[in-house]
């Protein structure tokens, strides 16, 4: 009874693992950039002006993508301090390449010095390895806390009739396939050092059975080989003297070939650096938040902010930027648009107040309004911009009262 | 008679009892239970030798932008001789035979070779130029040859566990040699290998994770490298000994707890 019970639950659990197995999965197509909390997304890192300059490339086929990034000043306390960061793209693997990587102008190959309020205008240029339809973000990194994500975008990489070659040219002059580069030198000296480890195995292994040894070995001590008992005769020794040396011989060889193969060599390169400042103009507004709310059902926030212009001309509210999300001045609501009232434009020399309004499904969507998390808070960048063209982008961070917890 | 006169007939007798018993022809253990033995052991071994290798040296394996003068000769003898030490010990124990650390090296070769190509090349898209691991094959011939030699796992660890550690490096020297030709990348002088750590997207490996030498006020003459080897040579030894203790109390002592010695 109780037999017949474990074998059907048996064959029905081997039936479910069956089941689960032979369904196609479901292609992942994104990053969990939704997973981190909203307010860490929010008030670490915001992303602006981030494009892709093609969506669609051929294998080799280069794209670039370009925006900013700054590490607010805002940044958490819980969380490492922002000293060291990387700004990189993140991908199913390495199915686009990274040819060329700028940050504030200059060319930045690994980790670069960062610090609170920074500002790091990016720019990478992929070319598309991989045939496919796949997913890319670029990345901000900060050691010690984990990294960010920026807006990511689809990218479909095409076949081209050649297959992905990654050139590359040595210092020497010489250009090589970075796909295959070395790809002699490692399979020939696999090769080479698997056979001589299989010599020396199988010379044990093949002509010695170990059944008859242990009742043998179980009655001398440790430290003999049992020479006397025909365990290991001379002969073994000679023959196993013979693979060391030629071991030996090929490890000096090998030595003496690879400095004569690739006589110019260095060690890996650590080029970190403190980026030169972005050019960002002239502060001409400052910011005050008072209180920010957040309407579950219609996903719908409103943050007040004191805004005083210290400049000479007129300064209009242009946009609102949090973690990816930027909304739009706009006059009528609608996804990715702010509306300011009373007005946009605060007049020079004066202080007024204004409700930032943003009604967008995509709070709730990007999981980007923190109800029910620890700390429920809104940061952002507002962007101004004066008569004169001139640009702010001032961090505002407020704490958000849901219409509702559940 | 006395005891002087009856020791060397004693002698041989029992010379003569264990040849016997060495070339004694068994009923039902025979050559069958050899093959059943090297080959599903390989499984455990090839899995032991392998996960211990990852969970100790897991990036310097994987990556050569990782492979580095300074961390890689260090972490990576300490990481590849454990399981090596501790089959040498179950097999010199068992059938007096030196082959634990060869037989170890080659299982686990071909298991991380089937990890490289299968996972990290095929599924993940890396060039196996990028993601190759190290091979220890040349340097665990060194440690059986040591144990053949001196019978001895006090010298294997001393002379051996520094030796293996030195051959390691020089072996896998010659396969990373490419990877350390200097090119210019956006102006600047990089590796090879520099650059394909930048170019192959590691989306969650920022770079400032990647453990090399950054440098020094201690680096003695810039000869980073011969102090890392010689340090990496004592770990090796330490490495070795966590290898002896796990053939020696969590292998060879279970074991002997519930088979009945001969």
């Amino acid at each position: 009874m109780t037999r017949n019970v474990v074998r059907k639950a048996a064959a029905l659990l081997a039936a479910a693992v069956l089941i689960v197995l032979a369904l196609p999965a479901a292609p992942a197509g994104a990053h969990g950039e939704t997973a981190q909390e909203s307010f860490l997304r929010m008030g670490t890192i915001a992303f602006w002006d981030v494009k892709y300059t093609e969506s669609k490339v051929a294998q080799g086929q280069e794209l670039t993508i370009s925006g900013t990034a700054k590490i607010l000043e805002t940044w958490p306390d819980q969380l490492a301090e922002p000293k060291l960061g990387f700004i990189g793209v993140v991908a199913p693997g390495p199915v686009v390449v990274i040819k060329t990587r700028t940050i504030n102008g200059q060319p930045a190959p690994a980790a670069i010095e960062v610090e609170k309020g920074g500002v790091y205008h990016f720019e990478m240029t992929l070319a598309g390895r991989r045939v496919g339809h796949w997913h890319v973000h670029p990345i901000f990194g900060i050691h010690g806390a984990g990294s960010l994500l920026g807006p990511g975008q689809y990218v479909d990489v095409s076949a081209s009739p050649g297959g992905f070659a990654n050139d590359i040219t040595l210092v020497n002059g010489k250009t090589e396939n970075l796909e295959n580069l070395g790809i002699g030198n490692l399979t020939v000296w696999t090769i080479i050092w698997f056979a001589v480890g299989l010599v020396w195995l199988l010379y044990w292994i093949v002509p010695k059975p170990t059944v008859t040894r242990l009742p043998v070995t179980s009655q001398i001590p440790l430290n003999t080989d049992g020479g006397a008992y025909g365990l290991i005769t001379k002969k073994d020794h000679r023959a196993m003297n013979i693979v060391m040396a030629l071991t030996l011989f090929l490890v000096v060889g090998g030595m003496v070939y690879q400095a004569n193969a690739y006589p110019v060599k260095m060690p890996q390169q650590v080029l970190r650096f403190a980026p030169e400042a972005a050019v960002m103009d002239a502060t001409f507004v400052t910011m005050d938040p008072k209180d920010a709310s957040y309407d579950v059902d219609s996903g719908t926030v409103h943050l007040t902010v004191a805004v005083t212009n210290t400049g000479s001309t007129p300064a209009a509210v242009e946009a609102f930027t949090t973690s990816t999300l930027t909304f739009d001045l706009a006059e009528t609501a609608g996804p990715g648009t702010v509306q300011v009232s009373p007005s946009p434009v605060i007049a020079p020399g004066k202080t007024v107040t204004l409700v930032l309004s943003m009604t967008d499904p995509v709070w709730h969507k990007e999981r980007l309004m923190p109800v029910g998390e620890s700390r429920m808070q809104i940061t952002g960048v507002v962007r101004t911009k004066d008569a004169a063209g001139h640009e702010n982008f001032t961090t505002v961070q407020s704490f958000v009262k849901p219409s509702r917890i559940a | 008679m006395s005891a002087t006169t009856t020791a060397p007939e004693a002698v041989d007798e029992r010379t003569n009892a264990l040849r016997k018993l060495l070339n004694r022809r068994y009923r039902f253990i025979d050559r069958k239970f050899d093959i059943v033995f090297w080959v599903t052991a390989a499984f455990v071994v090839a899995a032991a030798a392998d996960i211990t290798k990852l969970l100790f040296a897991g990036d310097w394996d994987f990556w050569t932008d990782w492979k580095d003068r300074q961390w890689w000769p260090m972490v990576t003898p300490f990481a590849v001789i454990i399981i090596p030490s501790a089959l040498q010990y179950i097999q010199w124990l068992a059938w007096r035979m030196p082959t634990g650390a060869v037989y170890t090296a080659l299982c686990m070769g071909v298991a991380s070779w089937i990890g490289r190509i299968a996972q990290w090349d095929w599924f993940g898209g890396f060039p196996i130029v990028f993601v190759w691991p190290v091979t220890i094959i040349a340097a665990a011939v060194w440690l059986d040859w040591v144990l053949l030699k001196t019978k001895s796992f006090v010298l294997t660890s001393l002379i051996g566990g520094f030796g293996f550690a030195l051959i390691l490096w020089f072996v896998n020297y010659v396969i990373l040699a490419p990877y350390l030709q200097p090119v210019d990348w956006m102006g600047l002088p990089l590796t090879v290998s520099d650059v394909q750590g930048i170019e192959y997207v590691r989306g969650q490996t920022p770079e400032y994770l990647r453990m090399i030498e950054h440098g020094s006020l201690r680096t003695f003459l810039g000869e980073t490298q011969y102090v890392s080897l010689a340090f990496g040579a004592t770990l090796a030894v330490a490495g070795y000994w966590l290898g002896q203790f796990i053939g020696r109390m969590l292998a060879i002592w279970p074991i002997g707890r519930f088979i009945k010695r001969f």
